[in-house]
């Protein structure tokens, strides 16, 4: 499908093209459409009554919010914190500046340790980073075995939402990428295909020389990595292999367990409405001595990759709370008509569109992201920290515009818009010339006419025609019958009026 | 790479690391406005969940009830015993219904008072050790794992297992049946209520595995079709003994 | 106490209905509202597409229309939402322009909200014998708050029959220079929001944003749906006035739409 994103899809994570292309194709593909809208109908309709259930879902919000902000605000000291207390659990820590430095150190921590095979649990972040191409660019054999990342792995291609990859891709598609795999045919039913990677990935899981898993939570506390999962294949890759990789997200620091509580009720709930995910695993360095299982030798990599260009803005600062539970994606009317890749990155969604231009350095990939959306708020309400993603997506767009990034037709009609708006004069006046333009284009009322910059508009609505008066014009007439009119209650709405106003400022201050 | 090149080598990345570190906070510190990375522990005024849920408590009956709902409804079997006795026949009866081949436990010793491998001659009974050759193939190979639970949560239809010499992590992940043993006692009506217990412990006695475990494992990638039993147990039972 | 008119760019040049019946409303209420005519728009359209000092300059004339005012009054839920959410950021490095945003802010208030709250009204005495389904648009449920206040409003109407909207709180596509410049999203949005409306077999729509409303109706047109789209002050205006004249019961004639 060529709107699909291909995994190796360059350096930077933005596939060529616009978001405008891509959502034209996406918007074509019927299943596509379906699909997606069939996941975030379901899943926003769990979030909404795993809230109710919990009950007083704005407090835990709030709570939520100031746990993190806390966190971010103090970030060198708890990931100081994080790392002294997991060298002490036996982890080794590394600290990888950029996406490159992370693929270099797990290249490093691969390549010393002979490895052949690699299995990965469900990460974002290894995403974000690609280290599938490094790893396979250096023959080493990376397995994804979270059933959705093996099942768009398999397809060589790039999720398409945080929660829930390969929503997609539809059974019979599924059961020939596993059925080449099987080198045997499988049926379009999902025990068979489920059972079909239990099986083969239970042979990789317990061939592999590394397990790579990503990180939810790091606790600072204890030095401990908190991961949540529905399938056990991280419990899988974080016991059976002799070296554990978990990948980290700076911001992914949580100061204490107690804390953590408060992120075990937000996450789940918010990503699929469930009260917990079936695992949730807290690891503290490899094996004990003494221990019969688990890895040999852990290694946590702390990822920055643009995170800490946030730190320090006021208006992109907040980015940094996010959880990664999808819930905006969830809500959001146009990722449910357009789906992950028409985003072109790693990240889709509200939260992709804001985190892709503000991790990335380079300006010119910014591409009209932004522009996605009706900036309508819904992501905002959905977000159990509340991270104000439609406001940042305004402010995207005038960095853009500050840039010098600018569309020019737009950029001249906004040149008009302040020459006319500024000045009431000149607004009746342009107000009259247009009634006089749109002559005409209208018929019954409307204009239909799909020419110029209104072609936007008319190929899917009719537009309505300038007033042969504007209210300003009519307004004297119309005051004049007014008084009439509210004369019978005028002294009972004065009162109230005055007593409102009183009310809005206790302490007597001038109103005016 | 030898042994001793590798720890050479890990020593050299380790040395590294520190480096990295530095710059990393210092990094840090400087967008956040400081000239140094924060020594000091911040002041933590919203800490954990809210006053109104750590006042929030079940009685023991409710509980029991809240968190067999729960565990039942992500799938599990929830079953309500009187003893530990009662909870050893269970899963002997288990094992022979199942026509199971054979079980691993972990080396508890409630576990090992019900002398499974007398209750079921024809079976192989496995108690986790920390050095038997082939213990993970065999916790593979094994049709049920038996784990006691440390902790439960009933809020989230959670138990809880730690990782020990004697507790091998793959007990209760690779075979195709779970059973946890429950001890009332040990129930409680949020995480909250124990979770501080995991930061007080000294770091010697840390486990290397904390695993909260709310039902069958499971997965609905494929068109949203929900299927149990993806890489971890598919059937769990949960035996509330007391 | 002087009662300002917040009429808004959209309402002024193309539904001034829209205007003359939220005036004639607050007058039948007993307040007597003036129009400073320095107001042109809020700024809205240039805010949102990041063009901030093209939008301050439009600002600038609310600033001055309203200054002295004690409320202010829109049919408006997205412009109040842009003065009460966004104005102390776009003035927020002049200080006495966020001064003055600021207090603009604190007495603008939304239609409905004026109503209901200030005025503490929730009863017209309206009569609107007609199925109604109404929106509510997202700046005005989400950043304003404005939820139960049409709702009050509505449900005191004789004779009105309300059928809730599936999925009302999904955003109708509109989203400003969005419907242009991500047609094909937009169009794809409000054609799911149509899909809903007619669903309900409703022969009114209402709601407090005429953005929306133009989005929703220019598309109904289009496919060609018998569905009125009415503001909610010119429902309670029509209605109003429908209890003042005689009637014949079941006669009532819908104030007609232009679009």
């Amino acid at each position: 499908m060529s709107g699909t994103v291909r995994r190796s899809a360059g350096g930077s994570g933005v596939v060529r093209g616009s978001v405008k292309e891509r959502a034209r194709i996406a918007l074509k593909d019927d299943f596509l459409r379906g699909a997606v809208r069939y996941t975030t109908e379901k899943l926003r309709g769990g979030r909404k009554a795993a809230a109710l259930e919990q009950g007083r879902w704005e407090e835990w919000r709030e709570r939520g919010r100031s746990i993190r902000l806390h966190t971010i605000a103090h970030l060198d000291y708890y990931l100081k914190q994080f790392a002294d207390n997991a060298r002490a659990g036996g982890a080794h820590v590394h600290f990888a500046a950029s996406g490159a430095d992370a693929v270099r150190i797990t290249m490093d921590i691969a390549r010393s340790a002979g490895a052949r095979t690699v299995v990965k649990s469900k990460s974002m972040l290894s995403e974000e980073v690609h280290i599938n191409e490094a790893l396979e660019a250096a023959g080493i054999e990376s397995v994804e075995t979270d059933l959705g990342e093996y099942i768009i792995q398999l397809a060589g291609e790039a999720p398409s939402h945080i929660i829930i990859p390969a929503i997609h891709k539809n059974r019979a598609q599924i059961a020939e990428l596993l059925s080449k795999e099987a080198g045997a045919q499988l049926p379009p039913d999902t025990k068979a295909l489920a059972g079909f990677a239990r099986r083969r990935l239970r042979e990789k899981f317990l061939s592999a020389d590394i397990g790579m898993t990503g990180c939810n939570f790091a606790v600072a506390e204890t030095g401990s990595i908190v991961v949540f999962e529905n399938e056990g294949n991280a419990r899988m890759v974080s016991t059976v292999p002799r070296i554990h990789i978990a990948l980290m997200g700076m911001e992914r620091i949580v100061p204490t367990w107690e804390d953590l509580e408060v992120m075990a009720t937000l996450l789940p709930r918010s990503a699929t409405g469930q009260k917990l995910t079936v695992y949730m695993s807290g690891i503290t360095g490899p094996r004990r001595e003494g221990d019969g299982d688990g890895p040999e030798e852990m290694h946590v990599i702390i990822v920055d990759n643009g995170r800490s260009l946030q730190l320090g803005d006021p208006e992109f600062q907040d980015l940094l709370h996010c959880i990664r539970c999808g819930a905006c994606l969830n809500a959001c009317p146009v990722y449910r008509h357009i789906g992950g890749h028409a985003y072109g990155s790693t990240y889709s969604g509200p939260i992709g569109a804001v985190l892709t231009p503000a991790l990335n350095r380079n300006v010119a990939e910014w591409d009209d992201i932004a522009n996605a959306s009706s900036l309508c708020g819904a992501c905002w309400e959905a977000c159990p920290v509340k991270i104000p993603l439609h406001d940042m997506l305004v402010y995207l767009r005038r960095k853009k515009v500050e840039r010098g990034r600018k569309n020019t037709w737009e950029a001249a009609a906004m040149k008009g818009f302040r020459v006319v708006m500024s000045n009431r004069k000149r607004l009746e006046a342009a107000l009259a010339l247009a009634r006089i333009g749109q002559i005409p284009l209208v018929r019954d009322g409307a204009i239909r006419a799909k020419i110029g910059p209104l072609k936007g508009w008319t190929a899917y609505r009719h537009a309505p025609s300038l007033a042969a008066r504007p209210f300003r014009a009519s307004w004297e007439e119309l005051r004049r019958g007014l008084a009439q009119t509210a004369a019978p209650k005028k002294a009972e709405a004065l009162q109230k009026l005055e007593r409102f106003a009183r009310s809005r400022q206790p302490e007597g201050r001038d109103s005016h | 790479m030898t042994t001793s090149d590798r720890e050479q080598w890990l020593e050299r990345l380790y040395r590294q690391s520190l480096q990295d570190e530095a710059a990393f906070l210092q990094n840090i510190a400087r967008r956040l406005g400081r000239a140094e990375p924060l020594a000091d522990p911040p002041r933590h005024p919203f800490r954990g969940a809210p006053d109104f849920w750590r006042e929030h408590s079940l009685s023991a009956e409710d509980n029991i009830a809240l968190f067999m709902a729960n565990w039942t409804g992500a799938g599990g079997h929830a079953i309500r015993l009187p003893d530990l006795r009662a909870a050893g026949q269970y899963v002997a009866d288990l094992a022979r219904e199942r026509g199971a081949r054979s079980l691993v436990c972990q080396n508890e010793p409630e576990l090992l008072l019900w002398r499974l491998d007398e209750a079921l001659p024809d079976h192989d009974v496995l108690v986790w050790a920390a050095d038997r050759p082939g213990r993970l193939e065999a916790a593979a190979k094994a049709d049920i794992g038996v784990v006691m639970a440390e902790y439960a949560a009933a809020h989230t239809g959670s138990i809880v297992v730690t990782s020990s010499p004697d507790k091998g992590r793959s007990v209760s992940l690779l075979p195709d049946v779970l059973v946890a043993v429950v001890p009332v006692e040990r129930l409680h009506t949020k995480m909250g209520d124990f979770l501080g217990r995991f930061a007080e412990m000294a770091r010697e006695r840390m486990p290397a595995g904390i695993h909260f475990i709310s039902g069958p494992s499971r997965s609905a990638d494929i068109e949203n079709d929900l299927t149990i039993g993806v890489h971890g147990p598919g059937v769990v039972h949960a035996l509330l003994v007391g | 106490m002087k009662v300002s008119l917040f009429i808004t760019c959209l309402c002024d040049a193309v539904y001034p209905r829209v205007g003359e019946a939220m005036a004639k409303v607050l007058a039948r209420c007993g307040v007597e509202a003036e129009f400073p005519a320095v107001q042109t728009c809020c700024g809205q359209p240039a805010f949102n597409s990041g063009y901030w000092p093209e939008a301050a300059a439009s600002a600038e004339t609310l600033l001055e229309a309203f200054h002295d005012s004690d409320f202010v009054v829109a049919p408006s839920g997205s412009c109040c939402g842009m003065i009460h959410h966004y104005y102390p950021k776009l003035f927020e490095n002049d200080p006495e322009k966020r001064e003055r945003a600021e207090r603009l802010a604190e007495k603008t208030y939304e239609f409905t909200q004026f109503l209901v709250n200030v005025l503490d009204i929730e009863d017209l005495g309206a009569v609107f014998p007609h199925k109604v389904t109404y929106h509510p648009s997202c700046h005005g449920s989400r950043l304003l708050g404005v939820r139960e206040e049409p709702m009050k409003l509505l449900s005191g109407v004789r004779g009105l029959e309300l059928v809730p909207l599936p999925h009302a709180e999904d955003c109708c596509g509109f989203g400003g220079t969005f419907a242009v410049k991500m047609s094909d999203i937009s169009g794809a949005m409000v054609m799911e929001k149509t899909d809903h409306v007619l669903e309900t077999e409703a022969e009114v729509l209402t709601g407090l944003d005429m953005g929306c409303l133009m989005n929703i109706s220019g598309h109904l047109r289009y496919r060609g749906g018998p569905v009125r789209v009415m503001h909610l002050a010119e429902l309670l205006e029509d209605g109003m006035a429908a209890a003042e004249r005689p009637t014949m019961a079941g006669s009532e004639r819908l104030g007609g739409d232009r679009l």
